[in-house]
């Protein structure tokens, strides 16, 4: 593998890595719990590295996408469920991201927001159809690195470096209860938007896209460890913004154009400017991904042919799976509901996914009969099951802490 | 890790139920929804075919979703011989092309309608 193309790869994950749902929840934790639940977002940073690279590892070993792996591991009964769960989330999600780019796009031209939606629709469907999947990955990725401007965001605002490296050591939550559950549905709310499973689904069908094998081994590791390391600092920098620009004035980012106001106060037209368009990119980049990632899970478990490298008639019913995923996500939100809402819910049951999706990785990349010499390590091991047991304990307590804090409303 | 077919012990449960079918092309075409056996007591089991199609996944669903999802993914079943199995590995491979064995007639149809779209034939290098 070419270096260019593993730095190709490590940016592609970098610029991926943050979505409409994971900057406002970033923001708004930053402004209402100032640095207290930055270990969460390295917490989930470890996390979303481990199962990356055991997803893309098992990809680049057997050519199989999770899908098929979950469909052998956990069989046809819970494997649908997952399966229903996890297009169910992801459409939710896409759903939320063009709402986002709509909202962008009103915020800039001041066009009514349903034309908008149908427009970034059309956008969608004309850019997934004629685009290869490379230059989708490139394009998207690479652009949606003008979010790097919240990195200099958050040097800009000089922040207490004492208080955000205390931030990163884990703690319990403060004060009366109700801040207390709040700041505990946060917590799992930030995990979930940090481990988001469709970031797995996506990285190990691109590995099979790009036609990865055993040799591609140490490079997944190399690109799933620097891209989401630099993407979970991206993360955190947007933490850091939302503390120090929102939190003395106690506003709650509820639209994409509060994080662009946040950059434009600070650095001008040209950060707005780069602001806006990393969103765009980056929500796009989102949109796309879990459109494709409900095709390509359908199609692994039914054992259709799939991927962007086969000529859409061939892999008809993944394309015509895409094309309904775009269509059902615009619909959501064009029936007026709020999209910020609707990625945060669909955060919250991401996180009840998790263990299914995961469980069935585990238990395959550590059978030797299977993946021979690239069976699960020590560190491997003792990680993935570690944060099988978090995710566990994040899954069983989203549900009541969303109902509990009314939707994180406190 | 690849195998050819295996003469001796073969955990069907593990090695072929619910694994991916790849025909004599290398074209993704189904997966192993049942297995269809045959015996009496006190022989041993000869597996006689791989059973591809919702009717045959639904089955094993409970009830009340199995009926859900035959309302939704409808009754079509396709009866893969055991004889067209060439290769057991990560995926079963067959001898035969999908075409021939009855797979992928859903794919082929939407293939179809979708051809009438400006570069729907194009693939990638």
């Amino acid at each position: 593998m070419q270096f260019l193309e593993i730095f190709l790869g490590i940016l592609t994950a970098m610029g991926g890595f943050v979505e409409i749902g994971e900057l406002t929840f970033m923001l708004n934790a930053g402004s209402k719990f100032d640095y207290r639940l930055l270990w969460v977002v390295a917490l989930g940073t470890i996390g979303i590295i481990v199962f990356g690279e055991i997803a893309g590892r098992i990809a680049a070993v057997r050519g199989q996408g999770l899908f098929h792996v979950i469909r052998e591991r956990a069989g046809i009964r819970l494997g649908l469920l997952t399966l229903a769960a996890a297009t169910i989330v992801c459409l939710l999600t896409c759903a939320a991201e063009i709402g986002g780019i709509a909202l962008l796009w009103q915020l800039m031209s001041g066009l009514p927001y349903r034309l908008l939606i149908v427009l970034a629709l059309a956008f969608f469907l004309l850019a997934s159809w004629f685009l290869p999947f490379k230059w989708i990955e490139r394009i998207f990725g690479l652009l949606g690195l003008f979010m790097v401007i919240f990195i200099v965001l958050a040097c800009k605002v000089s922040p207490d470096w004492s208080s955000v490296v205390a931030g990163l050591v884990p703690s319990l939550p403060q004060g009366p209860t109700d801040q207390r559950l709040l700041q505990s549905y946060y917590a799992v709310a930030l995990l979930s938007s940090v481990m988001l499973p469709y970031e797995t689904y996506f990285y190990a069908a691109g590995a099979i896209e790009d036609k990865w094998t055993a040799k591609y081994v140490p490079a997944n590791r190399v690109i799933v460890i620097l891209g989401f390391l630099l993407g979970g600092t991206l993360a955190a920098a947007i933490m850091i913004a939302g503390k120090s620009l929102l939190g003395p004035l106690n506003v709650e980012a509820q639209l994409p154009g509060t994080a662009a106001i946040v950059v434009a106060v600070e650095l001008g037209r040209a950060g707005l400017c780069c602001a806006l368009a990393g969103m765009f990119f980056a929500f796009a980049g989102a949109a796309i991904e879990t459109a494709f990632s409900c095709a390509y899970n359908i199609a692994q478990f039914f054992g259709w042919p799939f991927g962007k490298v086969r000529a859409p008639r061939t892999a008809s019913r993944f394309t015509f799976a895409w094309i309904v995923a775009f269509v059902l996500s615009a619909v959501v939100v064009l029936t007026g509901v709020d999209p910020i809402r609707v990625v945060e819910y669909s955060i919250v049951f991401s996180v009840v996914i998790l263990p299914l999706t995961y469980f069935p990785l585990m238990a395959l990349s550590r059978d030797r009969d299977v993946m021979g010499v690239h069976v699960n390590g020590v560190i491997a091991n003792t990680l993935g099951w570690f944060y099988f047991v978090v995710i566990c304990i994040a899954a069983a307590a989203a549900i009541p802490l969303l109902v509990l804090t009314h939707g994180g409303e406190g | 890790m690849r195998r050819s077919k295996p003469r001796g012990n073969l955990d069907l449960y593990r090695r072929v139920l619910d694994h991916g079918l790849v025909d004599a092309d290398g074209l993704p075409c189904g997966t192993v929804d049942e297995i269809e056996a045959a015996g009496k007591p006190g022989e041993p089991l000869e597996i006689v075919a791989l059973l591809v199609g919702p009717a045959a996944w639904t089955p094993r669903l409970p009830a009340l979703f199995a009926i859900i999802s035959r309302l939704l993914a409808g009754s079509r079943l396709v009866r893969v011989p055991w004889s067209e199995v060439a290769e057991i590995s990560e995926q079963i491979r067959l001898r035969s092309t999908a075409v021939a064995l009855g797979l992928g007639v859903t794919d082929r149809r939407v293939g179809r309608w979708l051809a009438r779209l400006p570069m729907s034939g194009y693939e990638p290098k």
